[in-house]
């Protein structure tokens, strides 16, 4: 771990709990907006450019515009406390899913390292070799994902569907305008 | 090379350490306009560490994450200013 790396998660770390201790909900969404910098700082010392973009555009930026969205829909807090009071049972449970997750740190494979799934399985030297005869797709991204791996895509659109249906639900509304 | 990639590595953790500072205003406000000044404050140090780590680990695509930040940077303030003094109104 390198100097970047640790000021980085202190300063993600602070913008998180500064996210879910601030009272005012444009604060928070403020804070928020500052710890979606800080991530995609973290996926770019990873080497994932690309997840990074994705966090630049989708985290700091539509992601800020629909909370906006969301508060003009709101009322603000009463009284003059600009910090949340914590809730210790609910930081207790959120501390043990904490620490469940973690036990599964372990099994994770170095970045970078040689003997992952990714590179040592057969299937990704098959994907590689007949992708593009077997599907006709020009691009192999696109065959595995809409090809040999159409039906979890299909669960996805899925899942994207029903957050739509759910947003309209919450909105009373019948169509996007 | 590794000399220079150290210098410019330990330039970027001062820059976060910068926005570190900044967090507490963002906290502490009082006013909303603090605020987004402070989160434009660590837009703008996150294009640069983004940069310097380009520069660092010799990596261009990084460049352009750094162009589309300087940019929603921008939109970010704009909408949430807009925002604080016409409640409801995005962009």
């Amino acid at each position: 771990m390198s100097a970047v790396e640790f000021a980085l998660i202190a300063f993600v770390l602070a913008c998180g709990v500064a996210t879910a201790m601030l009272r005012d909900v444009l604060a928070a969404i403020i804070a928020f907006a500052a710890y979606s910098l800080g991530i995609a700082v973290i996926w770019i010392l990873l080497r994932a450019p690309d997840v990074g973009l994705t966090e630049a555009a989708v985290g700091a930026g539509v992601t800020t515009v629909l909370f906006l969205l969301t508060i003009a829909k709101t009322v603000r807090p009463a009284g003059e406390r600009t910090l949340e009071r914590i809730d210790l049972p609910a930081l207790g449970v959120a501390v043990v899913l904490v620490g469940i997750l973690a036990t599964t740190l372990g099994a994770l494979p170095p970045v970078g390292g040689a003997e992952t799934p990714v590179i040592t399985s057969e299937v990704t030297q098959y994907y590689l070799d007949n992708a593009y005869t077997e599907t006709e797709v020009k691009n192999a991204v696109t065959a595995v994902l809409a090809g040999y791996r159409g039906f979890d895509t299909l669960g996805e659109a899925v899942v994207v569907y029903a957050a739509g249906v759910g947003i309209l639900v919450v909105l009373q509304r019948e169509v996007f305008a | 090379m590794t000399f220079i990639a150290d210098v410019l590595l330990l330039t970027a953790a001062a820059f976060v350490l910068i926005s570190l500072a900044v967090v507490y205003r963002l906290v502490r406000g009082p006013t909303m306009q603090d605020r987004v000044i402070a989160v434009n404050v660590i837009g703008s140090n996150i294009v640069v560490i983004i940069a310097l780590i380009a520069a660092a680990n010799d990596d261009p695509s990084a460049l352009d994450i750094a162009i589309v930040y300087a940019l929603l940077n921008f939109l970010m303030s704009i909408a949430i200013s807009k925002f604080t003094v016409e409640r409801g109104g995005v962009l």
